[in-house]
């Protein structure tokens, strides 16, 4: 008796104790819930509520008859399709690659950019690395499409051919041997220049001092670079990297205006995979087949974000969720 | 911190699993019920004859519809072609209120899955379908059986329509459930006629000429510039198109060959990619495009590129669709300086036949209050061969066409001169019709306001395509076609790839297609078609 009557008066107490606090709380920072509310409904009911539709991975739907439940047999397929795989497998090499890429070539630039003296040179030469990230994939891939031409209007494959390198044009983006190169290439060129902003800030930062302590000690550019800017920048490096980690799967766009038939094994990424699924099988699409691969791809991510997340708080004592 | 963890999990498991059983439990879905309802209303209106006849009998006592919901694509006067002018004008000749849903040209069959998803109530009473949705749809209940209502029409009674092929040509398993205003329409091959000139050639009749007549074009001086082998003989979108029928940028050398399924002479479905003739037209398609024949690019151009090579006369030869655009085509090229006259080929010995596209057709959805009146005011009467047909052809007066006195364009018209007006989207251009060819009518019209109007290139080419065209088959949609074709299509187009551009044998590519499914996945969809 005296147990379960001790045990309540515990509970009561905690519940008022939680409570009071919580209510004088909120009422205390009114103003600023109120501010918080448009975001919360917001995330609500663009981010949330379309989780509902996940139920569609373990059901048949054509969107006209009710979605018929076939528990996992949607996964069972996917699982047992080629393409899938193939998909899956080159998102993952694709993204990875194109980070590492894209992150290592953004230090380099990085670093470039801050070893110019002239500020105005400086500033000029970020405003046009910064440029190509503000055009659209589709002008991208038209732009590049007639750059990496295999006829005589493609400006690499002329400057190749005139160097005596090439016989006669290579088909770079028609070619299962370079569509993955041109790609890289392609996004380098594209969002390497955004991605030293954040480099850039990060060695703004570090002190002139330093600096000028190792050149007094007969320091050169290089040993400076070696001792001061990189270390700087190595946790700079790998936060970038962790946070661009949790979104690899999420690549679509700029695969889809640059793949054809010829690269489909090479190129397909699991968007892409799903949109062909929805819009190229000359039938009804079955929402629920494309639902599930839509889910297993977000599992993957969640996966990741988990993933980064441990390594994070490995790396640097914090984590990012 | 564990028990927080697990409860988290708990919490998160409980989310999904609740999810997935309300979402999945089919008897709770009203939609289901509606659908089930209209769908054996459908079957009752389509399956009994005896109702058919009481139908018929009922033909003139149709009763005329309030108001009529339509979801339409860009191919009706869009809100800045001014569309209240032409749903005003609509209004004015029923009596009838109209209401338009016109969602964007692009995003429209996103569109129109969505308003099906989101349940009958908002269904429109009729929309614009194309050939693979229509299908679809129709197999899925979602459409009414229009079959009596044709039937039993005036329409079909006056005589007067000249395309009742490619009426039942739209018909599943003998039911219509949607109904082509106009031909489906499809590609024809043009060829400059300054190069065959240049070449000493005459226009191709056989595959053995045509290809005498590409080699010529890539590596002689058609263009005579002086320089030999800087132009080449064709270019197309693709070496297979993505949409049905899927050989007709190519079609001298895909021939008699088809990449998907056809029925037979004999009725038994198959699959085209699987047969002789398809690996034949493959080795034709290789070798044109190692000799250089084939624009190098074609795998990744669009129509839009090749239109711009055409223009700045890059190649000579260009499988594109007949009619309007052969008059396109021709002042474009005269835009650039060049000569713009095309010569029209009939279709080689080899390909016999174009194949004309399956049309857009106008369906009534299952849940629509007054179907036949729908039928009988908005469909019918787009055919009437009167106002109506001049306002779904043409557009309004004095805001799309005009017989007015005036200058427009540049272009001067005399009292009386039927001719387009300048665009309010576009200015600069005119008109060029509205949501009804009429050069791809299905109706002989007597009184054609603007038939004197249309260029004569335009007429002589849609008029051997007209002559010379065999109509794409209606696939019908099954369940192995939605679970398989899109991984079937995408491997298809890939080995077709793999063949033509990378150089690959052809037992190789075949031998793919087994080890990767698409054999099997090929007999489960043929199968299933007959087994319907």
């Amino acid at each position: 008796m005296s147990k379960k009557g001790k045990g309540s008066a515990v509970a009561v107490n905690a519940a008022g104790e939680n409570k009071r606090p919580l209510l004088v709380s909120l009422h205390y920072y009114r103003g600023f819930y109120v501010m918080f509310l448009p975001v919360l409904i917001f995330a609500v009911v663009f981010h949330y509520l379309p989780m509902v539709g996940i139920r569609y991975a373990f059901c048949t739907y054509k969107g006209i008859k009710a979605p018929e439940f076939i528990g996992l047999g949607n996964f069972e397929k996917m699982i047992s399709m080629p393409g899938f795989w193939s998909a899956f497998g080159n998102t993952l090499v694709i993204s990875i690659v194109k980070l590492l890429l894209n992150t290592f070539m953004a230090v380099i630039l990085s670093i470039l950019l801050n070893e110019l003296r002239n500020l105005k040179f400086k500033k000029f030469a970020q405003t046009v690395v910064y440029l190509p990230h503000f055009m659209s994939w589709v002008v991208t891939a038209s732009v590049f499409t007639l750059i990496l031409s295999p006829t005589n209007a493609g400006l690499v494959n002329s400057i190749l051919i005139k160097l005596g390198i090439l016989d006669e044009g290579v088909y770079f983006l028609g070619s299962q041997d370079w569509w993955r190169p041109m790609y890289y290439v392609i996004n380098v060129w594209k969002d390497t220049g955004w991605g030293t902003i954040i480099f850039m800030a990060t060695l703004s930062g570090i002190s002139p001092e330093l600096y000028e302590a190792a050149s007094m000690d007969g320091a050169g550019r290089w040993n400076c670079m070696r001792y001061i800017t990189l270390p700087a920048l190595a946790n700079t490096i790998i936060t970038v990297l962790i946070l661009n980690l949790a979104k690899i799967m999420n690549l679509f766009e700029s695969v889809f205006v640059l793949q054809n038939d010829a690269v489909v094994k090479q190129a397909d990424v699991l968007q892409t995979y799903i949109y062909t699924q929805t819009f190229n099988s000359g039938a009804l699409p079955d929402y629920g087949y494309t639902t599930a691969v839509g889910l297993a791809s977000s599992i993957v991510g969640c996966i990741l974000v988990l993933v980064c997340n441990k390594a994070s708080y490995k790396v640097r004592g914090r984590g990012i969720v | 911190m564990k028990v927080k963890k697990m409860l988290a999990a708990g919490m998160a498991a409980t989310m999904v699993a609740s999810l997935g059983l309300t979402g999945c439990s089919g008897s709770s879905n009203d939609s289901a019920d509606t659908n089930t309802q209209a769908n054996s209303e459908t079957a009752a209106q389509g399956g009994d004859s005896a109702e058919t006849e009481a139908d018929a009998s009922a033909e003139s006592d149709v009763e005329k519809p309030e108001k009529i919901k339509i979801m339409v694509d860009g191919t009706v006067f869009t809100q800045a072609n001014a569309r209240d002018k032409f749903e005003a004008r609509w209004e004015e000749l029923t009596g009838i209120d109209l209401e338009i849903i016109q969602p964007d040209h692009d995003a429209y069959y996103d569109v129109v899955g969505q308003t099906f998803a989101s349940g009958p109530e908002n269904w429109p009473d009729a929309m614009i379908l194309s050939s693979s949705y229509y299908t679809g749809y129709a197999e899925e209940g979602a459409l009414w059986d229009m079959t009596a209502a044709w039937e039993n029409s005036d329409l079909k009674a006056s005589g007067r329509v000249t395309g009742e092929d490619v009426i039942e040509n739209m018909k599943i398993d003998g039911q219509l459930y949607g109904f082509p205003v106009t031909r489906g329409n499809g590609c024809i091959t043009y060829v400059k006629k300054a190069w065959l000139d240049n070449c000493g050639l005459e226009a191709p009749t056989n595959y053995e000429e045509y290809l005498a007549m590409l080699e010529a074009f890539t590596t002689g001086d058609p263009d005579g510039n002086g320089v030999n082998g800087d132009t080449y003989g064709v270019s197309a979108a693709g070496i297979i198109a993505a949409e049905a029928p899927y050989t007709n940028y190519l079609p001298e050398f895909y021939q008699d060959a088809y990449s998907s399924f056809i029925k037979g002479d004999d009725g038994v479905w198959y699959d085209g990619f699987t047969q002789d003739n398809f690996k034949d037209a493959l080795g034709r398609l290789r070798e044109a495009y190692a000799a250089g024949y084939i624009d190098k690019e074609s795998l990744t151009n669009g129509t839009n590129d090749c239109r711009n090579k055409f223009y700045e006369d890059k190649f000579g030869v260009f499988t594109y669709w007949a009619g309007t655009w052969n008059t396109n085509l021709k002042t474009n090229l005269e835009a650039q300086g060049l000569d713009g006259e095309l010569v029209a080929l009939p279709p080689i010995a080899e390909l016999g036949a174009y194949t004309e596209r399956n049309s857009p057709v106008w369906c009534i959805t299952a849940t629509c209050e007054n179907p036949e009146g729908v039928f009988k005011y908005l469909i019918e009467s787009m055919l009437d061969g009167g106002d109506m047909q001049t306002l779904w052809t043409y557009g309004v007066e004095d805001v799309h066409w005009s017989t007015k006195a005036e200058t427009v364009c540049d272009n001067t018209y005399e009292e009386g001169q039927f001719h387009f007006e300048e665009s309010l989207e576009r200015p600069g251009t005119q008109y060029t019709k509205a949501h009804i060819d009429p050069m791809l009518s299905i109706v002989t019209w007597e009184n054609d306001p603007g038939s004197a109007a249309i260029p004569e290139e335009s007429k002589n080419s849609q008029q051997i395509f007209n002559d010379n065209c065999v109509q794409a088959q209606l696939v019908p949609s099954t369940e192995e076609m939605a679970t398989y074709n899109g991984d079937l299509t995408t491997l298809k187009n890939s080995i077709i790839a793999d063949v033509v551009v990378q150089g690959i044998s052809i037992d190789e590519a075949y031998a793919r297609f087994e080890s990767e499914g698409g054999a099997q996945w090929s007999q489960m969809i043929v199968d299933s078609l007959n087994a319907q």
